[in-house]
């Protein structure tokens, strides 16, 4: 991925969040407000569907066990319209998901924000001083 | 005389390698032309053959008549391995993506037994399908598809040749066959659809497939599509609500659902009819659009400031021409229609109720025990679009997904995003029997001046007005306001009456807001992972409520 094309992305992606949390179905009944998570993985694939994307991480706990999360953020068209395509957050790739787990205690969860090591953020709120204009 | 023979069919063989036009009996003189000069394809139509259950001659199976085949040279030019691989697929009918109620794509839409209704205008011809709802754009305007994306039903870009309409459809997924009997093929697939009327009552159907990851050579089907002369409208056959009504994945609820064909009418209490009486409120005052506003989608082009707005837009007839890509900015309506903070992962809404005065749906008290009720976690999974079931009337014009609207001859037509449709015909008409109840309801349109005033009754009582569980029941009435307030803006309002729910009509108003983005598509069951979350939660419930019951 080139530099421009991510820097692109990660533009896009600013504001995101309001618009793709508010998507089809009810979410408070899905995810615990009770259960709020934050999470460090590595992407293993996103995947690119409607009405929701999913982002798939693998994170190592403190006892090395491999733990495989799915993080549901906007509709791929919400994405595809802010710029996105499919192939844009490679594999490997570490990430820092805030959000909520599912009430149904599966290892799932809504993502409200989703940030690089760095600190650059994805799905970040304009409030954010360094997401990017 | 054999020269005279010889001669013809040679002149036929020329006409039909230039025109496509040979044995054609029909003049082309006599075919339904738009005023364009096109031939007009409006209309109800729908093929008469077996070619949905095999495209190639094929014996019968359960529910499954046999039938010849539409392929030019009979059969289709699988790879070796690809043939082999189909093989493996073909053992069973449930393999058939379709037998999941994901989207038949292109070609197969267009043999499937359901008729389909084609609208057509000069820059967009749609092709609405009783099948689920779907439907298909055909982009005559010349402007090019998006890139990097795909679809189950494809991009359609289209383009006459003479009196032949060819279709280019491409970006196609690689998740549908092309009909029951494991015809799979790649994410190269690339179809190019020709439709030649021959006769007032038909259209030449062509469809030239290539894939080279998995046939041999492009080939092609043909067959004719016949026009329905006694039907002037499609009704509705929702796939996927069928089969989870039919397996109790989706259950009746008898406050709200039509009772069935025996129910007494319910009747609108006479005094109601003055307060729904057509008139105009104001748009809640924070409707305009506010570019970055917190929460809120992007503007769409119009809220940019440059500029006037455009006037009003024109049909040939004087009447406002509404045809274009529109955003509601519908103000969280499908989180409350009321005003309302953010709660948890449900976004704040300003309020769109312009009737009553305060603001609140004028709801009895059973409905409003029923929407708390609706609130608990374990209704999340009684909502029906979280089972991505259609939205109805009004939800389908405030949640947060782009609408088209075309206005061929004699319609509004409205395209949802979220693959659903409506046709408001404006030509007078009655609406359909009580005992015929759909999802999307029943539309007539009347214009009164520049306001177009669409009424909508034959609602099924499925839906709920939002993801708050706000109701409404089978006797709803809807009175829809399209007014123009410029080029670029609709004043939208839709009245609803439901003597069953509420103790008054209620109005909610807002903008219809002009945008140049063309509508992508929604497969919103294709990954509906959610819904398994939710019913998880409901089960969970459930077997808690068992346990404390016996205890």
């Amino acid at each position: 991925m080139g530099r421009a094309r991510f820097t692109g992305m990660v533009a896009a992606l600013v504001g995101t969040m309001a618009v793709s949390a508010a998507a089809h179905h009810s979410f408070s009944a899905e995810y615990d407000a009770n259960k709020p998570l934050k999470l460090t993985g590595k992407v293993i694939e996103m995947r690119w569907s409607n009405p929701h994307a999913w982002i798939y991480i693998n994170v190592t706990g403190k006892d090395g066990k491999v733990v495989k999360w799915a993080w549901e953020t906007g509709g791929a068209n919400a994405l595809y319209r802010r710029g996105w395509r499919k192939e844009d957050l490679a594999a490997g790739t570490v990430l820092i998901i805030d959000g909520y787990q599912a009430r149904n205690g599966s290892t799932t969860a809504n993502a409200t924000s989703i940030t690089f090591q760095d600190g650059r953020r994805l799905f970040a709120g304009s409030s954010n001083p360094n997401a990017p204009k | 005389m054999f020269l005279r023979a010889a001669a013809r069919v040679a002149a036929c063989l020329i006409l039909a390698f230039v025109a496509g036009a040979c044995s054609r009996s029909q003049p082309a003189s006599t075919l339904p032309r738009t005023a364009d000069g096109k031939p007009n394809l409006q209309g109800v139509w729908q093929v008469r053959n077996n070619a949905a259950f095999g495209l190639e001659d094929h014996v019968a199976r359960h529910e499954m008549p046999a039938g010849r085949s539409v392929v030019e040279g009979r059969t289709i030019p699988y790879l070796p391995d690809a043939a082999k691989q189909r093989l493996e697929l073909v053992a069973t009918a449930e393999n058939d993506p379709l037998s999941k109620c994901y989207m038949p794509g292109v070609p197969r839409i267009m043999y499937m037994p359901f008729p389909f209704h084609i609208y057509q205008t000069r820059d967009h011809i749609a092709l609405t399908f009783e099948w689920s709802q779907v439907h298909r754009t055909i982009h005559t305007n010349g402007v090019p598809g998006p890139e990097g994306i795909d679809f189950w039903m494809g991009d359609s870009r289209g383009r006459w040749e003479g009196d032949t309409l060819v279709v280019d459809v491409k970006d196609l997924n690689d998740k549908t066959w092309l009909d029951t009997t494991g015809t799979f093929h790649s994410d190269q697939i690339h179809v190019v659809e020709r439709y030649t009327m021959t006769d007032p009552d038909t259209i030449q159907y062509e469809a030239t497939i290539e894939d080279p990851k998995v046939f041999s050579r492009p080939w092609k089907i043909s067959m004719p599509i016949y026009r329905h002369k006694d039907r002037e409208r499609i009704l509705e056959y929702q796939c996927q609500a069928e089969l989870e009504e039919a397996s109790g994945d989706f259950e009746r609820d008898p406050r709200t659902w039509y009772p069935g064909p025996t129910a007494k009418p319910v009747e609108i209490p006479a005094d109601w009819a003055a307060m729904a009486a057509p008139k105009s409120f104001d748009l809640p005052a924070t409707s305009e659009p506010t570019p970055g506003r917190p929460g809120q989608a992007a503007p769409p082009e119009a809220a940019k400031p440059s500029g006037p707005p455009p006037p009003i837009r024109r049909m040939a007839d004087g009447k406002p021409d509404f045809s274009g890509f529109y955003m509601a900015d519908g103000g969280g309506g499908n989180y409350g229609l009321g005003k309302h903070e953010q709660d948890f992962l449900t976004p704040a809404g300003r309020g769109i109720i312009v009737d009553p005065a305060d603001g609140v749906l004028p709801m009895q008290a059973w409905a409003q025990a029923e929407v708390k009720s609706r609130q608990l976690p374990e209704r999340g999974y009684d909502d029906p679009t979280a089972h991505c079931f259609v939205a109805g009337v009004p939800r389908s014009m405030y949640v947060p997904s782009p609408l088209h609207i075309l206005q061929p001859p004699g319609y509004l037509v409205i395209l949802h995003e979220r693959m659903s449709w409506r046709a408001v015909p404006l030509d007078g008409r009655a609406h359909l029997p009580d005992e015929v109840r759909l999802w999307q309801g029943d539309s007539v349109g009347t214009w009164d001046g520049d306001t177009l005033v669409v009424e909508t009754t034959n609602l099924n009582g499925k839906t709920w007005l939002n993801e708050v569980g706000e109701i409404v029941s089978h006797a709803q009435r809807v009175i829809e306001r399209f007014q123009p307030i410029n080029g670029d803006r609709i004043h939208y309002q839709a009245t609803v009456s439901d003597p069953l729910v509420y103790t008054r009509p209620w109005t909610i108003a807002f903008a219809l807001n002009r945008q140049k983005e063309e509508l992508l598509e929604v497969a919103c069951h294709e990954d509906n992972q959610d819904l398994q979350h939710l019913k998880d939660v409901r089960d969970e419930a459930r077997a808690k409520a068992r346990t404390n019951s016996t205890r």
